[in-house]
C-alpha cells in the first residue's frame, strides 16, 4: 500500500509538470522569453552562461522601463531557461513545449546537432499552408555550425560567421609571421561544430594563404586520453596547430602536450574555447593560443553587460554576449512591430516577430554594428584574443588596425 | 496541445525500441544491439523517403525488413555465446554500426543543393511529415498505429505456442533442447522480430527529429532499449510501455521544471522503482490484478 502511495504521489508531481508547460509565463502583459540549451554534460556551462546572459539583460530592460507594447502599455521581459541536455529528441521537445505557451520566441539552443534537427522541425518557408511544420520564432545565441538559418525562415542566429573569422586570422597570421609553412589540426570528431570549423572552415581557409595542411589528428567529445593523437601532432611537427574542439578536450590536449614535451610555434584553438572555461581548465597549458572571437570586454557597452552579467553569477563570452545581444535586438523588434503580448494574440506577436527579424538588416552589438545576411545569419564584429597570463587579453582588433 | 502530441511521438518510438528488446529478453538474451538497428531503419527509411521520394509506410516496411535481415545475419554468430559475451558482442556490433554512419557519404544534387547522409554531420531534412501537411495530431496517431499493431503481435506471440518457446527457451535452455526445440532458430527468429521492430522505430524517429546522426544511435540508446523492458516487467508487453512513459514521460519531461535537479533524480527514481517493483512496473501480480479487472480470469475460469 505504502509503494502505491510512493508511485501514485510521484505520477502526480509529474502530472504536475506535464500539465502546466508554460506555469511560470502565465501573467498577462509579460513579455515571455525562453532560453534553451545544454545545462548538463561537457557543454553545460554555455547553458549556464546563455541563461545569465538572458537574465541579465532582462533586468537591465525592465529596470529601464520595460518593452513598449502595441497599445502603449509597458510589458515586462519575463526569462525562464530549460535544459535540452544537448540533445535533439529533448531540444525538439523543449520547443515544442515552449510553443506549446505564451512565449513569444525563443533564444537557443546550445549545440548545432540540436539546432539542425530543431530548425527541421520549423515551417520551411513561413506562410507555406501545405508545410505543417512549427511556426515559432527561435533566435540562436550560440549553435555556431555554418549556414542553420537557411533551414528554416522561423530561424535566426547572431553567431559569428567562423568562415569570415578565420579567413581574416590565417591573413593576419601570413602577414605577422610568414616564417610559418605548415598545420596540423586536432579534431573533436563527434561534434558538429568543432568537425565544420576544421573540416569546412580552417582546412579551407589554410591553404588559400599557403599554409600547407599536414593532417589531422582526431578524439571524442568525451575521451580524457589523448596520449595516442598528442604523439600523432609530434610526429608532423607543424608550425601550427589548430585545435577545434571545445574547452574540456582542448585543456586535456594541452595538458598531454606538456606532458609529453610537445610544442608549437603557434597556437589557434576554436572560437567556443574563447571562454572561461578554458583558462580555469588549463590556463598554464593554454598560455598564447589565438582564438578569433566575436566578444571581448574592449567597448564601454561590452564591459558593461560583462558587469551585469557577473551579476548573475555568468560570465559573458562570443556565445552568451550573443544571448544579452539577441534580448536588445528582440525589445527594438518587438516595439517596432507593436508587439502586444496578450494571451489572444500570442500566434500573431510570433509572426510579428519573425518579420521583425527577418527584416533587419543591421543590428546593435556590444562590439559595434552587426550586419545581417538575407538568410537570417549575422556577420559580427571580430577581433583576436589569446591567452596571456591567465586571461583573454586582445591580440588585434580589426576594428581600430 | 502540440507539446502532448508530440511528447506522445517520442513515447511513441522508444516504445518501439523497447518492444524490439522485449521479445529478444524473452529467450533470455541480453542484447545491446537495438540501438544498431534503431540506426539502420532511421537511415534506410530517411534516405527512401528523401533520396528516392517514397512514400513512409512502404519506406518504414523497407527499413524495417533491412534491420532484419541485419538482425539475421548477426544473430547467427552473437547468439552462439551467451551472457556477458552477447552482451559484448552485441555492443560491438552497434558501436560498428554507428561508426558505419559516422562514415557514410551518399550525398545526390536536387535542384541546387546536395541532400543525403553526410558522414559525421548526419542527414538533415528529413521532412516527410511537414512536407506532406501532417499535423501533430495525425502523426501521433500514425505513430500509435503502428505500435499498437507491434505490441498487439507481441501480446498475441506472448499466448501462443512460439511464445511459450520463447519463454522456455529463456526460463531453461537446457531443458528447452531436451525437448527438441531447436536454440539458435528460436533466438535468431526473436533477433529478426527484435531488428524488424528496432526498424520501424528508428524509421519514425528519423522523421520526428529530422535530423540524424551517428551520436544519436549510441551505448545510451541501446541501454535505454533493454532497460524498458526490464524496468516495466517481462510478464507483459504493457510493461514496457509503462516503462517508457514513466522515462520519457515522467522521468524526462514531467520533471523537466525541476531543472538541475532533474538529472539528479533521474538515476535516483529509476533505482528507486526497481526497488519498490524488482519483477518490474506490471509484474506478475499486477498482471493478473489487471486481468482480473478486465475480466479475463472470469471468462476463462
Amino acid at each position: 500500500m505504502r509503494k502505491t502511495a510512493v508511485l501514485l504521489g510521484s505520477a502526480l508531481v509529474a502530472a504536475a509538470g506535464l500539465a502546466f508547460p508554460g506555469m511560470a509565463a502565465a501573467e498577462e502583459r509579460a513579455v515571455i522569453i525562453k532560453g534553451f540549451g545544454a545545462k548538463s554534460g561537457v557543454v553545460r556551462s554555455f547553458g549556464i552562461n546563455s541563461e545569465a546572459a538572458m537574465r541579465a539583460a532582462a533586468d537591465l530592460i525592465n529596470s529601464k522601463g520595460g518593452v513598449k507594447l502595441g497599445d502603449g502599455a509597458t510589458g515586462k521581459m519575463e526569462v525562464e531557461f530549460l535544459d535540452d541536455r544537448c540533445t535533439a529528441e529533448e531540444g525538439i521537445s523543449v520547443v515544442r513545449r515552449i510553443a506549446s505557451g505564451p512565449a513569444l520566441v525563443a533564444i537557443g539552443p546550445t549545440c548545432s546537432n540540436v539546432a539542425e534537427p530543431l530548425f527541421g522541425v520549423l515551417q520551411k518557408k513561413a506562410g507555406d499552408a501545405s508545410d505543417s511544420g512549427l511556426q515559432f520564432p527561435i533566435f540562436t545565441d550560440v549553435a555556431v555550425k555554418g549556414g542553420l538559418a537557411k533551414i528554416s525562415e522561423w530561424a535566426f542566429r547572431n553567431v559569428p560567421s567562423e568562415a569570415q573569422m578565420y579567413n581574416s586570422l590565417f591573413e593576419w597570421v601570413k602577414q605577422t609571421r610568414p616564417e610559418l609553412k605548415t598545420i596540423y589540426a586536432g579534431v573533436e570528431e563527434n561534434f558538429a561544430h568543432s568537425r565544420a570549423s576544421w573540416y569546412a572552415v580552417m582546412k579551407e581557409a589554410a591553404p588559400k594563404v599557403g599554409l600547407e595542411v599536414k593532417g589531422e589528428a582526431k578524439w571524442l567529445l568525451e575521451d580524457t586520453n589523448f596520449s595516442q593523437q598528442v604523439r600523432e601532432i609530434k610526429a608532423a611537427a607543424p608550425d601550427i596547430l589548430a585545435i577545434a574542439a571545445h574547452p574540456f578536450t582542448t585543456c586535456g590536449v594541452l595538458k598531454e602536450m606538456r606532458r609529453q614535451g610537445v610544442k608549437v610555434k603557434m597556437l589557434i584553438g576554436l572560437t567556443s574555447s574563447s571562454s572561461l572555461e578554458t583558462l580555469q581548465g588549463c590556463a598554464r597549458e593554454a598560455e598564447g593560443i589565438i582564438i578569433p572571437t566575436s566578444f571581448a570586454p574592449v567597448t564601454p557597452e561590452a564591459e558593461a553587460a560583462a558587469k551585469q552579467a557577473a551579476r548573475f553569477d555568468g560570465s559573458l563570452d562570443l556565445h552568451s554576449a550573443a544571448a544579452y545581444e539577441n534580448m536588445f535586438i528582440l525589445k527594438k523588434v518587438m516595439e517596432e512591430q507593436k508587439v502586444m503580448a496578450k494571451p489572444d494574440t500570442v500566434q500573431a506577436d510570433r509572426e510579428k516577430i519573425r518579420k521583425g527579424l527577418a527584416g533587419l538588416k543591421q543590428t546593435d552589438g556590444l562590439l559595434g554594428t552587426i550586419k545581417r545576411t538575407d538568410d537570417r545569419e549575422a556577420i559580427k564584429p571580430y577581433l583576436y584574443v589569446h591567452a596571456k597570463d591567465g586571461k583573454w587579453a586582445v591580440l588585434h582588433n580589426p576594428l581600430t588596425n | 496541445m502540440d507539446f502532448y502530441y508530440s511528447l506522445a511521438q517520442i513515447i511513441g518510438f522508444h516504445t518501439l525500441l523497447g518492444l524490439s528488446a522485449y521479445i529478444v529478453l524473452q529467450t533470455g538474451q541480453v542484447t545491446l544491439a537495438q540501438a544498431g538497428f534503431f540506426a539502420i531503419g532511421a537511415y534506410v527509411a530517411g534516405m527512401l523517403t528523401v533520396l528516392a521520394g517514397w512514400h513512409l509506410v512502404p519506406a518504414m516496411i523497407v527499413a524495417g525488413l533491412a534491420a532484419a535481415i541485419m538482425a539475421c545475419l548477426v544473430g547467427f554468430p552473437a547468439l552462439r555465446v551467451r551472457g556477458l559475451m552477447l552482451v559484448i558482442a552485441t555492443l560491438a556490433f552497434g558501436e560498428a554500426v554507428r561508426l558505419f554512419f559516422f562514415n557514410f557519404d551518399y550525398q545526390i544534387a536536387k535542384g541546387d543543393v546536395k541532400i543525403g547522409p553526410l558522414g559525421g554531420e548526419g542527414f538533415r531534412q528529413i521532412r516527410w511529415f511537414p512536407e506532406n501537411g501532417w499535423t501533430s495530431f495525425e502523426i501521433m496517431l500514425f505513430v500509435w498505429a503502428v505500435v499498437a499493431l507491434v505490441a498487439g503481435a507481441l501480446w498475441w506471440i506472448d499466448r501462443s505456442r512460439f511464445g511459450a518457446v520463447l519463454r522456455a527457451v529463456g526460463e531453461d535452455e537446457l531443458a528447452a533442447q531436451s525437448v527438441g526445440i531447436n536454440l539458435t532458430a528460436v533466438k535468431v527468429t526473436a533477433m529478426t522480430i527484435g531488428g524488424f521492430i528496432a526498424g520501424l522505430g528508428g524509421s519514425i524517429y528519423a522523421h520526428y527529429t529530422t535530423h540524424i546522426e551517428h551520436a544519436n544511435f549510441n551505448v545510451l540508446l541501446a541501454t535505454f532499449a533493454i532497460a524498458y523492458p526490464i524496468l516495466g516487467g517481462l510478464r507483459s508487453v504493457f510493461g514496457t510501455i509503462v516503462a517508457v512513459i514513466f522515462v520519457q514521460g515522467f522521468l524526462v519531461e514531467g520533471l523537466r521544471f525541476m531543472g538541475d535537479w532533474r538529472n539528479l533524480l533521474f538515476g535516483a527514481l529509476i533505482v528507486a522503482a526497481m526497488n519498490l517493483r524488482p519483477h518490474g512496473l506490471i509484474d506478475a501480480a499486477t498482471a493478473r490484478r489487471l486481468a482480473r479487472l478486465f475480466g479475463r480470469e472470469q471468462r476463462r475460469a
